[in-house]
């Protein structure tokens, strides 16, 4: 609960200081629409020619596309900044973290709210309205359930990736095109589904950058699109699970990358 | 002449000290060139007559979009905002170039070095394993490397453009985000003009982008032969000239605003 208190007391700090610039806060929020709408709109003209990609329709598409991206508006709100560790790291400010009596995971976390992700779940939650009205989806009760679930799961599995990702800056000095990787694999997941690719590809964003259970996999479930005779109906459900693990191990790998760090001095 | 090249060779060593970024850059290309490619042979097994090309045209434009990114993309904006930013820009108007001539110089530097590093080594991926073809004749292939010379000029003079922005704008962060979508698709690099909505195809034939990615891709491919192929230079060059015009106009309002920070 203290670390709670500390968390919010550290990004209304952080919120304070950023509000300074309101025109830059609108044109990223415009951007960010901008750069969804074109993503949205390249897809939209893919299926227009093709009318769907291997049996998904352009709604469906949008739903996987925004089901991710509920997910990853969560990430980028409160994780955001793991992305920059590195010049911590590099430049010995991450000292301060360490020097003072309160947890350097959340002191690190309280350095920043990114509010670009606003505009990413504005994007995200009309897309699926639109999707679900369009699809003539009637979930049930369980669904429901399951949806948030799902959301959440997607942000952590994102999450524990990049904090992974982040990491190798402890050792390395560097880890923003680490962090761009998974990002690459996370953009062709959030884009298509993934049937379309090869095998290897399928087994990479399942069982070793798990980023197709962020939306691939639920969205499976939520579309009605499961096959129950199928030997890995399962995965369909496993979201949560996966999240779970995939954050157990970043928090070993961060305790690890906390004992490794020496400041740069300086 | 000799100053560019210095300058050309300099950038040229500073960016050879970063392997291991190039590594994992060339890693990303390859998953996107993988990416790109199932996606076209997936629409075309479902729909083959709907494309007006073979499928090796197909998958070979798509693949070659993404490997071309090596060799036309500069990043001239992203130098001028840091050193506006931080005030460094004033050593910069200090040296023996002119500044425009220098960021191209800069930008040649980056190309080379993208080009050898990534670029050559991704394309050799691409026609091993991913069944890129070779250009239809001799003659298409003469006209793709003229045209790619035209499409990483025009690209080095829009960034160029996006790079005076931040004068005005202190920080291009945001709108860089957008505007790369906007080349991206406009240009012609993930899905072919061709294939667009007859609405927005009026829009991206007349406007520059297609002369980064479209146009010569669309040369190698042998989808744009004889006098279209002639034609579609003709587009590049008179391009390139407004956004020569552009830059220097542009640029020189700029810098009479120009504040220097701090110093």
């Amino acid at each position: 609960m203290e670390a709670l208190r500390l968390y919010v007391r550290l990004v209304r700090l952080s919120m304070q200081a950023r509000l300074q610039y309101r025109a830059d806060f609108i044109m990223g929020m415009l951007n960010i629409i901008a750069l969804n709408a074109i993503n949205l709109g390249l897809i939209g003209i893919i299926v227009y020619r093709f009318v769907d990609i291997n049996g998904w329709i352009v709604w469906e598409l949008f739903f996987l596309y925004c089901l991710w991206l509920l997910g990853h508006c969560l990430y980028s709100l409160f994780f955001w900044h793991f992305w920059e560790m590195e010049e911590y790291i590099v430049h010995g400010t991450f000292d301060q973290f360490l020097l003072r009596p309160a947890s350097p995971f959340i002191q690190y976390m309280g350095r920043e709210v990114q509010y670009i992700g606003f505009a990413d779940m504005s994007v995200a939650i009309a897309g699926l309205v639109l999707a679900y009205t369009n699809l003539h989806l009637h979930w049930s009760l369980a669904q429901w359930l399951f949806f948030p679930v799902v959301v959440i799961s997607g942000t952590l599995i994102e999450t524990a990736l990049t904090l992974m990702m982040a990491c190798i800056a402890f050792w390395t000095g560097r880890s923003s095109m680490a962090i761009n990787l998974v990002m690459e694999f996370n953009v062709l997941v959030q884009h298509y589904p993934i049937d379309i690719f090869g095998v290897w590809f399928r087994v990479l964003v399942t069982g070793i950058i798990p980023v197709a259970f962020m939306n691939y996999y639920p969205a499976l479930m939520l579309l009605g699109k499961i096959d129950p005779q199928s030997p890995t109906a399962w995965l369909g459900y496993i979201s949560p699970l996966v999240a779970l693990i995939l954050i157990a191990i970043a928090s070993v790998v961060w305790r690890l990358a906390l004992q490794r760090y020496s400041s740069s001095g300086g | 002449m000799k100053i560019f090249w210095s300058f050309a060779r300099q950038t040229f060593q500073f960016i050879a000290a970063y392997r291991f970024d190039f590594f994992m850059e060339f890693v990303l290309a390859v998953v996107r060139m993988y990416g790109i490619y199932w996606v076209w042979r997936i629409l075309y097994t479902q729909r083959p007559g709907a494309f007006g090309v073979t499928l090796e045209q197909m998958t070979t434009y798509g693949v070659m979009g993404m490997a071309l990114e090596m060799f036309i993309w500069s990043r001239p904006q992203w130098y001028m905002a840091n050193q506006i930013k931080s005030g460094a820009i004033d050593t910069d108007l200090m040296k023996p170039l002119d500044f425009h001539l220098y960021m191209l110089a800069r930008s040649v530097g980056e190309m080379f070095i993208g080009v050898g590093v990534l670029g050559l080594p991704a394309l050799l991926i691409a026609y091993i394993f991913l069944g890129v073809q070779f250009p239809p004749n001799v003659a298409a292939g003469l006209l793709f490397v003229l045209s790619l010379i035209l499409g990483f000029l025009l690209l080095f003079h829009l960034n160029f453009l996006l790079g005076s922005l931040a004068v005005v704008a202190m920080d291009i962060r945001h709108i860089s985000w957008a505007y790369f979508s906007v080349v991206r698709f406009l240009g012609g690099q993930i899905v072919p003009l061709w294939l667009f909505p007859p609405f927005v195809a009026a829009i991206a034939e007349v406007l520059p982008f297609k002369g980064t990615y479209y146009i010569p891709i669309s040369i190698y491919i042998g989808r744009l032969t004889g006098m279209d192929a002639i034609r579609a230079l003709g587009f590049q060059i008179v391009w390139l000239v407004v956004l020569v015009l552009l830059s220097r106009l542009l640029w020189s309002a700029a810098h009479r605003r120009l504040v220097v920070q701090g110093g």
